[in-house]
């Protein structure tokens, strides 16, 4: 079970590398396991898929390097979720998320940074904290990150970068 | 003193930040703002009178006539100063042009 209490803003247990062909397959893979091991509560998923539906969190990455695939940032609201992390999910193969900022263009996507958030109001921002990773960290080490396959080094190359 | 609404889907991560982001550079540009952070599907007309800027993550489709100026802050959630100045720059029109205080 992952512990409300723990501080740090991921843990290893919540990084996923995920093989789906649509945002509902892989919002379903990672729900399942995120409600089983007591991350979210039960009902999770309904509102996520609802959330991303009406309010897309794709995340054109072109503006920043068009070298770097497109990343999404699926959440919903808090009372929904159980801790504050940040659950990195690889995607084996892109699927199409729409334009968070601008809803009606889709792009594919390769990177998800789910965002379990129970403390809107919390110290430090989480979305400015992974749009400053995605933006100021260098080309080489995101570019390792987005095609790596291996939990392991995508939470070392991760978590030193987060202040939690 | 300036009221700004910002709003996204979740009303956690995005308008949060839109808030912070708006408060801290229109007091660097020099003008007093408080920023609000809500849900897009709890904002009602009643709630926009308390405020003189509207500041959504992206273009949004409200069930009314919004009323008062509209700025899309969506850029600003990159964090990098030429995404972000533009939207700064269109609320500071804002402000001079309706002469907000």
């Amino acid at each position: 079970m992952i512990e409300p209490s723990q501080s740090s803003l991921f843990d290893e247990r919540l990084v996923f590398v995920e093989d789906a062909d649509t945002q509902a397959e892989v919002f379903h893979q990672v729900a399942d396991k995120l409600v089983e091991m007591g991350a979210v509560k039960p009902d999770f998923l309904a509102n996520l898929s609802e959330r991303e539906q009406n309010y897309p969190t794709g995340i054109d990455m072109s503006v920043v390097n068009p070298a770097y695939p497109n990343v999404a940032i699926p959440h919903t609201e808090g009372e929904f979720v159980n801790v504050r992390k940040i659950v990195p999910i690889k995607l084996v193969k892109p699927i199409i998320f729409n334009n968070m900022i601008d809803p009606e263009t889709e792009f594919p996507v390769s990177f998800l940074f789910m965002i379990l958030n129970n403390d809107p109001e919390g110290q430090a921002n989480v979305l400015a904290q992974i749009m400053d990773f995605l933006t100021t960290t260098s080309e080489a080490d995101l570019l390792n990150l987005f095609a790596t396959t291996d939990t392991h080094t995508i939470y070392q190359t991760l978590a030193p970068h987060f202040n939690d | 003193m300036i009221k700004i609404l910002a709003a996204c889907g979740a009303g956690v991560n995005s308008s949060h930040q839109i808030k912070e982001a708006m408060e801290t550079e229109m007091k660097k540009r020099g003008y007093s703002v408080q920023a609000d952070a809500v849900m897009v599907k709890d904002i009602t007309q009643d709630m926009l009178k308390n405020y003189d800027i509207f500041t959504p993550i992206s273009k949004t489709d409200l069930s009314f006539d919004v009323d008062i100026p509209i700025v899309n802050a969506g850029p600003i959630l990159y964090r990098m100063p030429a995404m972000a100045k533009p939207v700064f720059d269109q609320v500071e029109d804002v402000i001079k042009k309706e002469n907000l205080k």
